[in-house]
C-alpha cells in the first residue's frame, strides 16, 4: 500500500499550535534521549515525520502522543530547534479533536473566539439556572444549604456528570477503535481484564512520568491531579453524603453539612475534621500546581512551557479562578455575609461548571482518560503479542518433540 | 670546492648521558677525518651557534657535521650560507630510542658519524638552475568562468599580468546561464552578479582576454611556457610562467541516465541545468503546456553516487535543488515542492539554505531509489521512504527535476594510452618490446584543453574520475604537472562560493611558482630546494625509464629516445635517479654514488660477534619523521638498524640493495608511503614505483645467491610511529631465522 502525501496537513496543524516541526531533519536525537520512548513505540521523531508528510491516518492510529509526558528533554536536545515535544503536544490536541465525533472539540481548538464564547455562554447559562432554581435565600445568615440544598445540587451534579461521561466515553471508544483497529475485538477479554489494574494505576500515579529527567513536572501534575480528584470526590460524590437520590447517604462524610436551626447557620466541620482537611488539601494542591504552571507559561521557564495554545491558558485560568472563588466562598461563608456568599457561589459555579463540561470531554482535560488508556492498551497489546509469540515458539518445539518421539 | 670538515657533537637533550662522547669524538677525528671536532652542551643555543659561526669565519670550516637532533628540527638555526651542513640524528634516533650506555647504542652513533662523513664527501653545493630563455612571470588562465575570472582578478591585483583564454564567445562560464545564486551567507537566494566580475576583468589593463579561443599548444615548463592561442583563425604566442587551469565542467549527459528516472519519457522530466535555463529565460513553466507548475518534485543523485554512472557526489546538486525549490516557492507559494534525497549534503554554511527550504514548506523524502513513471504529460514518482518504511506515491506532478552531476571537462576525450598503442602498432616488434614497461600509467585523456607537448601525454593526468588532482587534502590546487594549478569545477565539483575561493587560491599558487622558478628553486613540496637532476648523457642507453617513470612528466624525449630534462618542471624527488639502470642521473647533493658510499661506510661486525646490520631506506616525508616520533615517545627499537633518509622511496636504486648485501649487511628494509587510491606519497607514486622495482630484486639476490627474505618493503604513514618498533623487530627476527649474510668480511 502506498502513501499519499498531504502537504496541507501542516497548515491545519498550525491552528493546533504547530510551529517548528518543519525544521526537523530527522537525526533522531529526540527519540534517542527520550526516557519514555521504547522500541515498539518510538517517539517523538516518528510523529514529526507524520506531520511533515501529512499522514493523517497514521497519526490517528498512534497512541504515542499519549505516552509522552512532555518533560521537554527532546526539545532541549534538538539541534534544529524543531521542538519535537511541542509537536507531540500538538498531536494530542489534534487527536482530541479527531476523537471527538461532535466536531465541537475541533472548533474549540481552532478558534479562540469560539472557545471564549463557549465558556461565557455556558457560564451565563449556569448562572441563570442558579438564579432561577434555588431554595430560600436567608439574608440574616449565609446558608448555602438553604439556598441550594445539597440534595438538589446532587441531582444537578448527576445530570452534568452523565452528559459529560457520555461524550467522554464515546470519544474514548473512538480512540480505542482508531488505535487498536482489528485488535480491539481480536484480543481476548481475559487480557483486557488482567491488565485493568494498570489502567487504575496509571490514572492515579502517572508512574511513567517518573522516568523523565525533570521530575518537577510530575510532582506539580500530581498536586493538581490529586487536588482535583479530592475536590471532585468531595463536591460530586460526597456533597450530600453519597447517593442521596437513592437514599444512600452517610451523614458523617457529607461535604455540604445541613442547616442547623439552632444557630441559624449551616453546620461546619471542626477545623481538624478529615473532610475539612481534605478540602484544604485540595485547595492548596490545585492552587500551588496551577499557579506554578501559570507562572511557568508566562515566563516560558522551560521547554513544556515555551509555547502555550489558547486552550492551555483557558484551562489553567479556569482552574485557578475556580479555586480562588472557592476560597472566597469559604471565607465569606465563615464571615457570614449572605449576599456576597451567594453571589460568589454563583460565580464559583459559573466558572467550575464550564470548566468541567467543556474541558473534560472536548479539550485538554480529556487526557485524564486518553493517557491511562494509552498506557493500558500498550500493556494489553504487549501481553497479547507476547502470548502469540510464546505459542509460536512452543508449537515448533512440540512438533520437533513429536518428530523425535 | 675544497672541503674542510668539522664535527660538532651536542651533548644536550640526553645525548651526553646515553653515549660515550669521547669515543665518538675519536671516531670523528680518526675515521671521518674531521679537521675539527668539538662538543657542546647546547649546540642550538646562542653560544653554540656563535661557536659554529666563529669556526666558519676563523677556521675556514665549510662542511659541518652536526651530530645533535633530527634534521626535522632546528633547521633554521643550523643553516649557514655557503657551507654544506649534514645533520646526524643522535637525539631522536639514537639517544631517545636506544638503551643508554649500551655497546650497540654506541656503535649505532659511531656508524651514523661515518655515514655522515661519507655523505658530505659526495656532496657539492647546489647551484640554482637558470634556463637559457628569459623567465616570464605572466600567468595563463584557462577558462573564463567564475574561478578563472577570479584568478585573473587576483593575479592582476598582486601586480602580475594575466592571459585569459575562454573557449566560449563570452566570459562568465556556466554562471551566465543562472538566474539566482546560492552563496554566502546562504540565508536565501541572491541575484547573479557574475556580470560585474566580467566587466571588472574585461577592463583590467593587466589582463589580456581571448574569447572564442583555444590553446593549440603548450610547450616548455614553469617560467618558460610558450602557449599558442588560436582565435578566429589567427594564432598568437604568449610566454607565461605558470598556468591556472579553470576550464570548468559539463553537465552529466542525461540520456545516459537509468530509464526508471524517466528522462526523455515526458517533456515534464527535466534536469537541474534545464531548470536553470528555464528560470533564466522567462521563468519556470510546465514544458508540456507552459502552465505554472503546482506540483514539483526534485530527485537527488540522478545518476550520481552510482558506480555505473557518476561514482562520486557532485556536492552542489543538493544546494542547487534547495535553491530551485525555494525559487518555486517564492514565485508560487501555493506550489507543493518535494525533494527526494539519499542524504542531504549541504557542505559548510549551505545548511542554512536547507533550513530555509524547510521553512518554506518543502517536503523532504528520504529514499534510495525513486522511480519516475512518465507517459506524456503525466508524471508520477514512486519511492520507498526510508524513514516511514512505506512506499510514497506522488501523482499528477507538473515537473520532475533530476539533479544531475558535474563532470570535469578533463574527463572527456580518448584515453592517451590508446593513442600511444595505436602509434606503437606501426613500430617494429623489437621497439615494442623495449617499451614494454610495468610502470603504472597515468590516466590522461585527450581532452584538447592544454595540448601540452609533454612526453607522457597532452593533458593533465587524472587522479580519479578524470579530475586532474594531485592530492586533494594535502596539496590543494596542485596538479601532477608542475606550474599548472587547477581551480574551480575542473578540480572538484563545487558551488559558486567555493569557485571564487579556488580562483584566488590557484592564482596565489601560480605566483608562488613563477617567483620560485625565477630564483632557480623548486616549488612544492621541496619548496626552496636548489638542486636539480643532472644527466650524464654519454652513458645513456635510451631505455626511457626516466621519461616513463617521472611522476610529473618533467622529462621530454627526442626522436632517438634521449631524455630531455626540463628542470623547471621538476619536483626534485629523485624518482628518475632511482629508475636509471645506468645510474647517470644525480643531484649535486643527492646521488647514487653518495648513497652507495653511505652504505659502504657502515661498519659490519664479524659473523661471530652476532651483531647483524639492517639498512633502512626511509622516505623522509613520512617514515623518517615517524621514526623520529617513535624516539620522541621514547619507544625503544632494534639496535641493528641504520637509517638512511631518501627524498622519496622512488629514488631508491636497486644498486643500493646490491651494495648493502654484498657488503655483508644482513637485510634491507624499505619504508615508504601508502600507495594506491588513497596514496600518501608526496610524489604521488614514488613508493609504488619502488615496490615495482623491488619485484626485480630477485635477480640481484639470485646473482648473489641470497634469500629474498633479506629485503622487505613496508608502507607507513607518519601516524604509524607506534607500529615501527614492531616492524623493525619483526624484520630482525626474520633475519635471525635466515642467518647471517655469508658476504660478511669479504
Amino acid at each position: 500500500m502506498s502513501i499519499k502525501v498531504d502537504p496541507n496537513l501542516m497548515k491545519d496543524l498550525k491552528h493546533f499550535g504547530l510551529k517548528d516541526a518543519s525544521k526537523c531533519f530527522h537525526c533522531g536525537n529526540c527519540t534517542a534521549v527520550c526516557p519514555l520512548s521504547e522500541t515498539g513505540t518510538p517517539f517523538p521523531r516518528k510523529l514529526v515525520k507524520y506531520a511533515q508528510m501529512g499522514l493523517k491516518d497514521k497519526i490517528l492510529q498512534s497512541t504515542e502522543p499519549w505516552l509522552c509526558y512532555y518533560c521537554g528533554t527532546c526539545s532541549d536536545n534538538c539541534p534544529r530547534g524543531a521542538d519535537p515535544g511541542e509537536t507531540m503536544m500538538v498531536m494530542r490536541r489534534y487527536l482530541t479533536s479527531l476523537y471527538d465525533w461532535t466536531g465541537f472539540s475541533r472548533k474549540f481548538y481552532t478558534s479562540e473566539k469560539f472557545e471564549i464564547m463557549a465558556v461565557i455562554v455556558t457560564g451565563l447559562f449556569v448562572g441563570l439556572l442558579m438564579l432561577l432554581i434555588h431554595g430560600e435565600f436567608d439574608w440574616q445568615h449565609a446558608s448555602l444549604e438553604k439556598a441550594w440544598p445539597a440534595h438538589g445540587m446532587e441531582i444537578a451534579d448527576l445530570i452534568m456528570a452523565s452528559i459529560l461521561s457520555f461524550f467522554l466515553l464515546t470519544n474514548v471508544y473512538r480512540f480505542m477503535k482508531f488505535t487498536m483497529g482489528d485488535l480491539l475485538t481480536k484480543i481476548p477479554l481475559r487480557i483486557y481484564a488482567s491488565q485493568a489494574k494498570e489502567l487504575v494505576l496509571h490514572f492515579l500515579t502517572q508512574k511513567r512520568w517518573a522516568k523523565c529527567e525533570d521530575r518537577t513536572q510530575w510532582v506539580i501534575h500530581l498536586l493538581i491531579m490529586t487536588g482535583y480528584t479530592t475536590a471532585f470526590i468531595l463536591v460530586a460524590v460526597l456533597l450530600a453524603g453519597g447517593l442521596a437520590v437513592l437514599g444512600l447517604t452517610w451523614e458523617p462524610l457529607r461535604f455540604q453539612r445541613p442547616f442547623d436551626p439552632a444557630t441559624g447557620r449551616d453546620v461546619i466541620y471542626p477545623i481538624f475534621h478529615p473532610i475539612r482537611l481534605l478540602g484544604y488539601y485540595a485547595t492548596v494542591a490545585i492552587l500551588i500546581g496551577a499557579t506554578y504552571a501559570l507562572i511557568g507559561r508566562f515566563k516560558r521557564s522551560k521547554a513544556p512551557y515555551k509555547n502555550s495554545h489558547g486552550t492551555d491558558w483557558m484551562f489553567l485560568v479556569l482552574l485557578e479562578l475556580t479555586v480562588i472563588t472557592g476560597i472566597c466562598v469559604h471565607i465569606l461563608r465563615l464571615m457570614d455575609i449572605p449576599f456576597a456568599t451567594y453571589a460568589m457561589y454563583i460565580l464559583h459555579l459559573m466558572i467550575a461548571v464550564p470548566m468541567l463540561v467543556l474541558e473534560v470531554p472536548f479539550s485538554k482535560w480529556s487526557h485524564l482518560a486518553y493517557r491511562p488508556m494509552a498506557a493500558y492498551l500498550k500493556g494489553v497489546k504487549e501481553k497479547y503479542f507476547a502470548e502469540i509469540q510464546g505459542a509460536q515458539a512452543q508449537a515448533p518445539a512440540a512438533e520437533s518433540a513429536q518428530a523425535e518421539a | 670546492m675544497d672541503k674542510k670538515l668539522a664535527t660538532y657533537i651536542c651533548t644536550g637533550c640526553g645525548i651526553g648521558e646515553a653515549l660515550d662522547i669521547e669515543q665518538l669524538s675519536k671516531v670523528a677525528q680518526k675515521e671521518c677525518k674531521a679537521a675539527l671536532v668539538k662538543t657542546h652542551a647546547c649546540l642550538c643555543g646562542q653560544d653554540g651557534v656563535a661557536m659554529l659561526k666563529a669556526d666558519i669565519q676563523n677556521e675556514g670550516v665549510n662542511c659541518l657535521m652536526i651530530a645533535a637532533c633530527s634534521p626535522r628540527v632546528m633547521y633554521d638555526v643550523f643553516r649557514f650560507d655557503g657551507c654544506l651542513v649534514d645533520r646526524v640524528n643522535l637525539r631522536e634516533q639514537v639517544a631517545w630510542s636506544q638503551k643508554p650506555g649500551d655497546e650497540d647504542t654506541q656503535m649505532m652513533a659511531e656508524d651514523y658519524l661515518r655515514m655522515s662523513a661519507a655523505k658530505i664527501g659526495k656532496m657539492d653545493p647546489p647551484e640554482p638552475y637558470k634556463p637559457e630563455e628569459e623567465i616570464s612571470k605572466d600567468i595563463l588562465i584557462v577558462g573564463g568562468g567564475v574561478a578563472g575570472l577570479t584568478a585573473a582578478k587576483e593575479v592582476s591585483r598582486a601586480g602580475y599580468k594575466a592571459v585569459l583564454v575562454e573557449r566560449e564567445k563570452e566570459l562568465g562560464g556556466f554562471q551566465r546561464k543562472v538566474a539566482k545564486i546560492a552563496t554566502f551567507p546562504y540565508k536565501g537566494l541572491k541575484d547573479n552578479d557574475v556580470e560585474a566580475l566580467v566587466q571588472e576583468v574585461s577592463k583590467d589593463g593587466n589582463v589580456t582576454v581571448y574569447t572564442g579561443a583555444k590553446i593549440e599548444k603548450t610547450v616548455g615548463g614553469p617560467g618558460v611556457f610558450k602557449v599558442t592561442i588560436a582565435q578566429n583563425g589567427a594564432v598568437k604566442e604568449h610566454k607565461v610562467g605558470a598556468i591556472v587551469m579553470a576550464a570548468g565542467w559539463k553537465p552529466y549527459d542525461p540520456s545516459q541516465l537509468d530509464p526508471k528516472l524517466g528522462y526523455g519519457q515526458s517533456p515534464n522530466v527535466i534536469t537541474n541545468v534545464q531548470f536553470e535555463e528555464m528560470a533564466k529565460n522567462g521563468g519556470v513553466k510546465r514544458p508540456s503546456d507552459g502552465a505554472v507548475p503546482n506540483n514539483v518534485a526534485f530527485l537527488q543523485c540522478a545518476g550520481q553516487r552510482d558506480p555505473e554512472k557518476l561514482p562520486y557526489c557532485s556536492s552542489v546538486c543538493c544546494t542547487t535543488s534547495l535553491k530551485q525549490a525555494i525559487f518555486i516557492k517564492e514565485t508560487n507559494p501555493e506550489a507543493n515542492v518535494y525533494i527526494f534525497f539519499k542524504e542531504m549534503r549541504t557542505p559548510g554554511q549551505a545548511e542554512d539554505l536547507y533550513r530555509k527550504a524547510q521553512e518554506e514548506g518543502v517536503i523532504f523524502i528520504r529514499c534510495q531509489d525513486p522511480q519516475v513513471k512518465a507517459s506524456g504529460a503525466s508524471v508520477t514518482v514512486e519511492a520507498l521512504d526510508d524513514l516511514l518504511g512505506d512506499t510514497v506515491l506522488l501523482e499528477d506532478l507538473d515537473l520532475v527535476v533530476l539533479a544531475t552531476g558535474m563532470v570535469p571537462v578533463t574527463a572527456f576525450g580518448e584515453d592517451y594510452a590508446q593513442v600511444r598503442a595505436r602509434l606503437r602498432a606501426g613500430e617494429t616488434e623489437q621497439k615494442k618490446e623495449e617499451e614494454e614497461l610495468e610502470v603504472p600509467q597515468d590516466a590522461i585523456l585527450v581532452s584538447d584543453i592544454l595540448n601540452l607537448e609533454y612526453r607522457q601525454g597532452p593533458e593533465l593526468p587524472g587522479l580519479r574520475y578524470g579530475f586532474p588532482d594531485s592530492h586533494f587534502i594535502c596539496f590543494p590546487y596542485e596538479t601532477r604537472r608542475t606550474g599548472i594549478y587547477a581551480a574551480g569545477c575542473v578540480r572538484r565539483p563545487m558551488g559558486v562560493a567555493a569557485a571564487f575561493e579556488d580562483g584566488a587560491g590557484a592564482a596565489m599558487k601560480a605566483i608562488q611558482c613563477v617567483e620560485m622558478v625565477s630564483q632557480g628553486k623548486a616549488v612544492h613540496p621541496r619548496a626552496g630546494d636548489m638542486s636539480f637532476p643532472e644527466f650524464f648523457m654519454q652513458r645513456c642507453t635510451q631505455c626511457k625509464r626516466c621519461t616513463e617513470e617521472c611522476p610529473f612528466g618533467a622529462i621530454n624525449e627526442d626522436e632517438k629516445g634521449n631524455p630531455l630534462p626540463q628542470p623547471t618542471r621538476c619536483r626534485r624527488c629523485g624518482v628518475c635517479m632511482g629508475a636509471c639502470p645506468e645510474r647517470i642521473i644525480s643531484f649535486k647533493n643527492y646521488s647514487v654514488g653518495m648513497i652507495g658510499d653511505i652504505i659502504k661506510s657502515i661498519e659490519v661486525p664479524e659473523e661471530d660477534e652476532e651483531k647483524p646490520r639492517i639498512v633502512v631506506l626511509a622516505c623522509e616525508n613520512d617514515a623518517y619523521p615517524a621514526l623520529d616520533m617513535a624516539g620522541l615517545r621514547r619507544m625503544t627499537y632494534n639496535a641493528w638498524v641504520r637509517v638512511i633518509p631518501m627524498r622519496c622511496l622512488g629514488s631508491m636504486n636497486l644498486i643500493f640493495i646490491a651494495d648493502a648485501l654484498s657488503k655483508g649487511i644482513d637485510g634491507v628494509l624499505l619504508l615508504g608511503c601508502k600507495y594506491g587510491d588513497d596514496y600518501q606519497c608526496h610524489f604521488v607514486k614514488g613508493s609504488e614505483l619502488a615496490n615495482i622495482r623491488l619485484s626485480k630484486v630477485k635477480e640481484t639476490l639470485d646473482r648473489l645467491v641470497l634469500e629474498s627474505d633479506r629485503v622487505r618493503f613496508e608502507t607507513v604513514a607518519i601516524s604509524d610511529y607506534d607500529k615501527l618498533p614492531k616492524i623493525l623487530d619483526d624484520f630482525a627476527e626474520t633475519l635471525e631465522g635466515v642467518g647471517p649474510n655469508p658476504y660478511k668480511g669479504f
